[in-house]
């Protein structure tokens, strides 16, 4: 596993959101968060991070505001609505009962 | 607060898109390092996609580009749109026709549950026979899965009272027939199924009948009307446009005007005469099939019971009353449906390549806007929008032309195809177009998208867009091919279309219809027999001493004409009687001078003459058909044969059978059809076996329509009482006998024009393309040596290696389609050598014409101007 993988498909939405439940932050921060906890596994690339950003945003469960980041510079920190929050818990649900489900297949081989 | 978020995003980038973007670039600038090599642009836009309102408003700016670079090329753009133009209005004419004809339900009360029921009688061919009284009695009472059976026949009427006598179509019903059909009357009501009337005595008018003749009297039902032989009383009118509709060869006419009740009437005829026909009604939920079941149930019952149905082996059959009315015109409508699809195939494929060689000319631009961050998808929808607006432009002219189309349809033969009345440019027409049009675009649109999928930003950059792709040259090919393909296939079907009807033109239909003047007159009701016969040798005596009249008769039914036909069995001497079956000939009543003036040629013997009087000894004469049929290698004349007569009653007359002496051969007459000989034919001498009412034939060397008055008076004068109607030069019958092959041809031939034109079109298209290409490589030819007739040559060549691939396959083609046409053709193989020589010439002549200009304009090139381009 050391070739980084792009995200895959659908679950780019629920690690956004899980990502922001910890605190607010930039298009960046969020990637490299991603990055950081998968030990590199998952690379978010720009074209596919920033469209989503915006479409949760679109769909109410996130927010965002101008702020500044941790090294102090200005950016647009995204924030989890509470909408959001309600989705993060039921995609976790989700997730989890597929991935016991995927596991399940693949441990019967 | 979710739809608020939603909403608030539409609303920001519909109106506030300038600090949307601004916001957008100063968010994407501060994270700078992630976005590294992926490119701001691309970026941006990708993000812009999940916004509706950028959606939205960058596809009305792709609509406004497709616009406005469709206006930049006006060449382009005429060529292309004509070219759409006349393929979707030929489609939405045709479609027009076969929508109203084939497609649209009938105007009744639940028509899927409508069908007709025929006796079928295999051995003589008989397959859509009518059914007896006695049959029709039988299958009401035997069957199971019917609501109801009603019978039908057309004969004549006339109308006496008030100002001028009129002859007028009558439909004989039983009385549960309109009801069957639910009519809703305008006025009054229809017969009740099982009520009883007597002898005659109601009617149903027809609406434009109580208009015209009645003045649209509001207190007409319940008033008596003066009819010939009757004074029925009205019950009712029927509602505005009501038609019958049923197949040609049913002889039921569509517009009968007056309608009344069998009643116990029926059962007074003989029983065993097969002229009603049987309108049926399934229970709800019964299909065909299982209708027909139960129908062949009855048939087996039927020919236990009488033997008579059991000799003949009688059959019954169903058809969908739908699809049993338009059984005739049916494969020629289809064939011409495909004809214009092929057209259309042929347009598109026009339009794809001059899209698709556009494109490739735009693969510098196409590749820039990727560069500047266009997204593959939208140059795919520009492409696709770019189609999809030149085939909106294409629909709405086309559509325009396509109606032109129809109203000029209609002007050729209304009456041939009647349901054409209700031709209109219907809600599913227009539909269909729209489904063509969208259909069309993706088409155009694939090609160069396509083209696009394969295309590499930096090498499109370099290389400067000098060198086709040689993909898109072998697409471009395998276009042409195809559509010259096509086009062959369609000169063939109009070819062999316009030799049938060469042929049908060409055919003697056993009369010289020229100078004939035709008009239906029902007999005076005198006392006797006698007395009748004298009124009518004295009405034809009058009439020949008209100015310029040369001969004067009259025949039971005119050929050609469309009533109700009279055929029935005949046997000649020596044949065994359970030998004849299939011995089944048209009968005609003739009183002397009928041949004379239609001119029907005598082969054998003698005409009839006034020796061939009532109580006389029975006489007919056959047509060479039956002669040689009967008594092949002899002479029929003097040979003995059982035939039918009729013998007058009060009511009418009544068949009866009897041996007769065969005193002459006539050559046969195309009663039903120009194309075909249907079946042997017997007349019989009017005075033995009288029929009213009668046609009557007057041939004129004058002009025949100032003869129709004369006539009239003549008539006014000897009885007032009495109408002529249906007055018709023979011309006008033998010229709609025509219409359908005459309709068929010439839109076929419209049709094969369109398609060389437009495959010429596509020709010039691709090799002035390739010649525009090739400059310098010609250039450099003619700097080595080559002559302009070399480089002519040389192009012209690659059109005609095209044409000569297209041609091999388009033999394939045409002999598979022609064998489709079978049925439609008459006097001509389909694989006529004249037609396939003669479409060779046309396809190659369009190809040489296609390579004409692009040919000279190589034969142009100059050596300099080809080193300079670069």
């Amino acid at each position: 596993m050391n070739k980084p993988s792009e995200v895959l498909q659908g679950t780019l939405d629920l690690m956004i959101l899980r990502t922001l439940e910890l605190r607010p932050m930039h298009g960046v921060g969020v990637a490299e968060r991603i990055r950081q906890v998968t030990n590199g596994v998952f690379v978010v690339k720009a074209g596919s991070l920033f469209p989503a950003l915006h479409r949760l945003e679109g769909k109410g469960w996130l927010e965002s505001q101008w702020g500044q980041t941790e090294e102090g510079r200005r950016a647009k920190l995204y924030t989890l609505t509470r909408a959001g929050k309600a989705q993060l818990a039921a995609e976790k649900r989700n997730f989890r009962r597929v991935f016991h489900a995927m596991n399940q297949v693949l441990e019967g081989e | 607060m979710v739809w608020t978020a939603r909403a608030k995003q539409l609303w920001r980038s519909l109106f506030r898109r300038g600090q949307l973007e601004a916001e957008l670039d100063e968010e994407l600038r501060a994270c700078a390092e992630l976005i590294g090599g992926e490119g701001l642009e691309q970026v941006k836009e990708s993000v812009r996609d999940e916004y509706w309102g950028i959606r939205l408003q960058s596809l009305w700016q792709d609509f406004g580009q497709a616009w406005r670079t469709l206006w930049k090329s006006p060449g382009f753009a005429a060529v292309a749109l004509g070219t759409l133009v006349l393929g979707i209005g030929a489609n939405t004419a045709i479609f027009s026709v076969v929508y109203a004809v084939l497609l649209r339900p009938l105007p009744y009360d639940r028509p899927e549950q409508l069908a007709l029921i025929w006796s079928r009688f295999e051995k003589t061919g008989a397959l859509h026979a009518p059914t007896s009284p006695i049959a029709y009695r039988e299958i009401q009472h035997r069957n199971r899965l019917f609501q109801d059976v009603a019978a039908i026949w057309v004969g004549t009427g006339t109308f006496t009272g008030g100002a001028e006598p009129e002859q007028v179509k009558v439909a004989f019903v039983t009385p549960n027939f309109l009801h069957l059909l639910a009519v809703r009357p305008a006025l009054g009501r229809v017969f009740a199924p099982d009520e009883h009337f007597g002898d005659r005595t109601a009617v149903v008018l027809s609406y434009g009948l109580w208009q015209r003749r009645f003045g649209g009297d509001p207190q007409i039902v319940g008033k008596g009307v003066e009819m010939q032989g009757a004074n029925p009383t009205v019950v009712g009118v029927l509602p505005q446009g009501f038609q019958l509709y049923f197949s040609t060869e049913s002889n039921v006419a569509m517009d009968a005007q007056v309608f009344m009740p069998f009643d116990d009437y029926l059962y007074e005829r003989p029983l065993t005469l097969y002229y009603l026909r049987l309108l049926a009604r399934m229970k709800p939920g019964v299909g065909t099939a299982q209708a027909q079941e139960d129908l062949n149930g009855v048939a087996a019952q039927m020919r236990a019971v009488y033997p008579q149905f059991a000799d003949e082996n009688m059959k019954l059959s169903l058809a969908p009353m739908q699809q049993d009315a338009v059984r005739e015109i049916r494969p020629a409508l289809l064939a011409l449906f495909a004809g214009a699809g092929l057209v259309l195939l042929i347009a598109c494929v026009n339009v794809a390549n001059l899209l698709l060689e556009r494109a490739s000319g735009r693969r510098r631009e196409l590749a820039l806007r990727t560069a500047l961050g266009a997204g593959r998808g939208r140059i795919l929808r520009q492409l696709f929008l770019e189609g999809l607006v030149l085939c909106g432009v294409g629909a709405v002219l086309g559509v325009g032309l396509g109606w032109i189309g129809v109203r000029a349809l209609l002007s050729l033969r209304p009456d041939y195809l009647v349901q054409l009345r209700n031709v209109g440019l219907h809600w599913p027409v227009l539909g269909f177009v729209a489904a063509v049009t969208l259909g069309s675009a993706m088409l155009f649109g694939l090609a160069p998208a396509w083209e696009s999928t394969s295309l590499n930003l930096m090498e499109t950059l370099r290389e400067g867009g000098h060198s086709a792709a040689p993909i898109r040259r072998r697409v471009s090919a395998a276009l042409i091919v195809g559509e010259v393909m096509l086009g062959f296939v369609l000169v063939i079907g109009a070819g062999l279309m316009i030799r049938t009807l060469a042929n049908i033109r060409a055919v003697r239909p056993g009369f010289v219809p020229e100078q004939v003047l035709t008009f239906q007159l029902s007999l005076p009701p005198l006392p006797s027999h006698g007395a009748v016969t004298a009124w009518v040798k004295d009405w034809e005596a009058a009439l020949c001493a008209l100015p310029g009249v040369q001969a004067v008769g009259g025949t039971s039914h005119l050929p050609l004409g469309g009533f109700a036909n009279w055929y029935s069995p005949y046997r000649p001497d020596g044949v065994p009687e359970n030998q004849a079956a299939g011995m089944i000939a048209d009968y005609r009543s003739v009183t002397p001078g009928y041949f004379h003036a239609m001119n029907t040629r005598l082969v054998d013997g003698r005409f009839f003459n006034e020796q061939d009087r009532a109580g006389g000894r029975l006489v007919v004469v056959v047509d060479e058909l039956l002669a040689r049929r009967a008594w092949p290698g002899e002479s029929a004349v003097g040979k003995r044969i059982e035939a039918e007569h009729t013998v007058p009653t009060a009511y009418g007359f009544e068949f009866t059978t009897d041996w007769s002496d065969v005193v002459g051969v006539v050559e046969h007459v195309r009663n039903h059809s120009l194309s075909q000989e249907v079946r042997p034919e017997v007349y019989v001498a009017w005075e033995q076996s009288p029929r009213s009412p009668l046609g009557f034939a007057v041939r004129s060397t004058g002009d025949l329509m100032a003869l129709a008055p004369a006539v009239r008076k003549e008539l006014a004068r000897r009885n007032p009482t009495l109408a002529i109607s249906n007055v018709r030069a023979m011309t006008e019958y033998v010229e709609s006998a025509r219409a359908p092959a005459s309709f068929t041809a010439l839109l076929a031939a419209i049709f094969a024009v369109l398609a060389l034109l437009l495959a010429a079109v596509g020709i010039y298209g691709v090799i002035s393309y390739s010649v525009s290409r090739r400059s310098q490589e010609l250039g450099v030819r003619m700097a080595l040596g080559a002559s302009s007739w070399d480089l002519m040559r040389m192009v012209q060549r690659e059109g005609l290696t095209l044409m000569a691939v297209g041609l091999v396959l388009g033999i394939a083609g045409a002999l598979a389609v022609s064998r489709l046409l079978g049925g439609l053709l008459y006097g001509v193989s389909a694989v006529d050598p004249l037609t396939y020589m003669v479409a060779f010439g046309a396809i190659v002549a369009a190809t040489l014409v296609g390579c004409w200009r692009p040919a000279a304009r190589a034969a142009r090139a100059n050596p300099v101007d080809a080193i300079r381009a670069e």
